[in-house]
């Protein structure tokens, strides 16, 4: 009995001290609901328009090379930047200020380079004599992009897509600090209210998104793969 | 049927031509075979005939229709004419059944004729439809492979088949034997074919007609035999080897030489020493030599019809060496 | 535009300087446990877990910046040194990454070789498999200092200042003078190592391995 005893004891004052933010998270239940329904929702908006802009610039650049090094060049400065100057940077253009699009539009921005440089790759990643073989048997341009580059391709663009799905996930916490009110909240307020519990929360959840994102890509991914293209 | 009329090819950014001035014609049913050393322009040439490549001066024309004419869809044309590349170029993320039906899906058969199709051109080619009609491109070997990009070619039957060093990636026991199945093939198939290499020894084997290219030139077109036994100059001697005499007795069939004669020496039957109507003069030589003799009669499927003798062989190689 | 430049050249070395700490001491540190871990990882004996440090590696990577460089504050609370604990954390997987990629990457037929010369298992650390897998390795490390000297700013949430500092008041007291010349430094900064890093990986790497 005594023993058992010490080992709740122990428990309770290792939650206490350590699990502190799963009772948090319980008490604040519709908040949690309600910052990781907007923490998706502006990556969703986000993911909307990369795919749409992005993959065209990809299979843009991927045709006309001269283009691929301004773009790349461009990607790689967005990428030194960091993701709060980005924000911060659209917050103080006039028109946008402080909400939804400025968050929205700096992580666009940012989804740029992961996205861009994939599909790139993954058209470059098809081999000529196949491109070849599909002109010579008298597929058209279009046929070629849609039959060949682009079902070959897909698996580095749709790890693509992943990588940025689960990046833009993360950053969108730091669109806290202009105004968003997501799971990035957590950490924000927490830090400045200093409770361990809060921040620990906030970090747990976006921790634990970010991974199961990742996951469920990954499966997705070696889901849509052709067979043919897995070879080790 | 494939009609090439000074044919000229500048490419941009160049100033000399990789293919000037070229005029041939290849006849409905015969393996024509360019042959050259690399950058000769014989690979120029089989994609300026599906326009893969457009020239810069001359016609070409297929059955009469000049293919550059403005009726003439490129896309349309291609899928009429069967097209073989050394890399093969298989679709790595479809299924060998589904690369074999590229073609007629583009063309739009019906799903039902297309199935029996793949069938039938996977059996023509040697594969097993049950064992790799479902693999994948990476699960075959290079001569399966090979097989699998005659049969896409082949898939809608086209009557021009364009052939770029299609055996030239597999080993050499391979490739003879692919040779030799695809030749067999030919003589039912009777395709119009165009096929490239940078052998010499494989044009004098496939070729119905040889077009020899050096510089974007034709230097010499003929019968493997014309080209054989008279050279028309010393890069065409060099092509050919020294070893022309030997390739000539395994090109020449029996029957072209053979004394037709009922009066059959008794050494003959004596030693039995026969051959047949369709094995190359070479047989004739390893037969007198095995035998120890100097005449061995020649059989047709049911009759003896023939002798050929060590002189008539004698004949037949001092018609191309007495130049030399 | 005098304040953007009295911000530049009055307010902001000195955060410079103390974001070129933020950035360089955790990517020092971070490089000297990574390589270690990853060469300790790629000898025989524990070869066979490196498929399932890699993945944990590669979920390390998928934790959000701010999650990382927040997560710490309730145990260590304000400060540098939390800042710095925070960032070296983050600047780890990179370069253990690529360092465990390199090294795995070195063809077993050149090792055999080296084997076979008779060289000793530190002799084929040192000689063979560091110098062939040192251009994965300084990929690792120049992306380890982009992505730290990015997430350096958020050091400042904790007390680790540097310009994150300036761009959290810009944005605070919307300020944009602040926010660009933040920017601009980190930038810079980033830009400058990443030049320098190119610059000793063209000093490291053999020379028919150069493109």
């Amino acid at each position: 009995m005594v023993f058992f005893s010490a080992i709740l004891q122990w428990f309770t004052n290792f939650y206490d001290k350590n699990l502190g933010f799963i009772a948090f998270i319980i008490r604040r239940w519709e908040q949690v609901v309600e910052y990781t329904y907007n923490h998706f929702t502006l990556v969703i908006t986000v993911m909307f328009f990369s795919l749409i802009l992005w993959i065209s610039v990809g299979l843009l650049i991927s045709r006309y090379e001269k283009l691929a090094n301004t773009a790349f060049g461009i990607g790689n400065i967005l990428f030194v930047i960091p993701s709060i100057s980005l924000f911060g940077i659209f917050i103080t253009i006039p028109m946008l200020g402080l909400g939804r699009t400025s968050a929205a539009l700096a992580l666009i921005l940012y989804a740029m380079m992961p996205m861009v440089r994939n599909v790139y790759r993954g058209i470059k990643s098809v081999e000529w004599p196949v491109i070849e073989a599909g002109r010579g048997m008298g597929m058209s341009a279009k046929q070629i992009l849609f039959q060949i580059q682009i079902p070959i391709a897909w698996p580095i663009i749709f790890a693509g897509i992943r990588v940025t799905v689960v990046m833009i996930t993360g950053i969108a916490t730091v669109a806290t600090f202009i105004g968003e009110r997501n799971l990035g909240r957590f950490i924000h307020h927490g830090i400045a209210r200093e409770s361990a519990d809060m921040i620990i929360a906030g970090a747990v959840i976006v921790s634990v998104i970010a991974i199961l994102l990742d996951y469920i890509l990954g499966k997705i991914e070696y889901k849509i793969t052709s067979p043919g293209l897995k070879r080790e | 049927m494939i009609v090439l009329d000074k044919v000229d090819k500048v490419f941009p950014g160049t100033t000399i031509p990789a293919v000037n001035q070229v005029s041939f014609q290849v006849d409905e049913g015969n393996i024509c075979v360019f042959v050259g050393p690399s950058g000769c322009g014989k690979t120029t040439i089989l994609r300026m005939i599906n326009r893969l490549v457009e020239p810069s001066g001359g016609d070409i024309y297929i059955k009469g229709k000049k293919v550059s004419d403005k009726g003439v869809n490129p896309d349309e044309l291609r899928r009429e004419i069967g097209y073989v590349i050394q890399q093969i170029g298989l679709m790595p993320h479809r299924t060998v059944e589904q690369n074999v039906s590229l073609v007629p899906y583009l063309l739009k058969w019906p799903e039902d004729k297309i199935k029996p199709r793949v069938k039938y051109l996977l059996e023509m080619v040697g594969l097993d439809p049950e064992e790799v009609s479902r693999k994948y491109p990476y699960q075959l070997s290079g001569g399966m492979m090979q097989r699998v990009g005659v049969a896409r070619a082949l898939a809608a039957d086209p009557p021009i088949m364009l052939m770029d060093e299609p055996f030239g990636a597999v080993d050499p026991i391979v490739r003879g034997r692919l040779q030799e199945e695809f030749l067999r093939l030919q003589k039912e198939m009777k395709k119009t074919i165009c096929f490239v290499t940078h052998d010499i020894n494989e044009a004098i084997k496939m070729g119905d007609h040889i077009v020899i290219m050096n510089e974007g030139k034709l230097v010499q077109h003929g019968t493997p035999m014309e080209i054989l036994s008279e050279p028309a100059d010393g890069f065409v001697k060099d092509l050919v080897g020294t070893d022309r005499e030997i390739k000539l007795l395994e090109l020449t069939k029996s029957k072209e030489i053979v004394k037709r004669t009922d009066d059959i020496p008794s050494e003959v039957w004596e030693k039995d020493s026969f051959i047949l109507a369709i094995d190359p003069v070479q047989r004739a030589l390893e037969t007198m030599m095995k035998k120890d003799t100097n005449i061995v009669g020649v059989r047709d499927e049911t009759e003896t019809i023939g002798t050929i003798s060590w002189n008539d062989i004698k004949k037949l190689i001092n018609k191309i060496s007495g130049d030399q | 535009m005098d304040r953007f430049i009295s911000t530049l050249v009055d307010r902001s070395p000195p955060h410079a300087l103390e974001h070129l700490q933020l950035v360089l001491i955790p990517v020092v540190i971070a490089f000297v446990i990574a390589f270690t871990v990853a060469v300790l990882l790629t000898r025989q004996r524990f070869v066979k877990y490196t498929d399932r440090v890699m993945t944990i590696f590669n979920m390390g990577q998928t934790i959000p910046p701010l999650a990382v460089i927040a997560v710490f504050f309730p145990f260590l609370g304000l400060g540098r040194e939390p800042a710095l604990f925070a960032l070296t954390i983050y600047a780890l997987l990179p370069i253990a990454r690529n360092t465990l990629t390199g090294l795995k990457c070195v063809p077993g037929e050149v090792k055999e070789a080296a084997r076979g010369m008779g060289m000793s298992e530190w002799e084929m650390l040192f000689r063979v498999e560091i110098p062939l897998s040192m251009p994965v390795v300084m990929a690792g490390v120049k992306i380890s200092v982009v992505l730290t000297s990015g997430t350096a700013a958020l050091g400042a949430l904790v007390g680790g200042g540097g310009m994150g500092a300036v761009i959290f008041a810009g944005i605070d007291f919307f300020r944009p003078e602040l926010i660009v010349a933040g920017t601009l430094i980190i930038a810079a900064i980033a830009i400058i190592l990443d030049r320098i890093l190119t610059v000793i990986d063209n000093l490291l790497t053999p020379p028919h391995m150069k493109t």
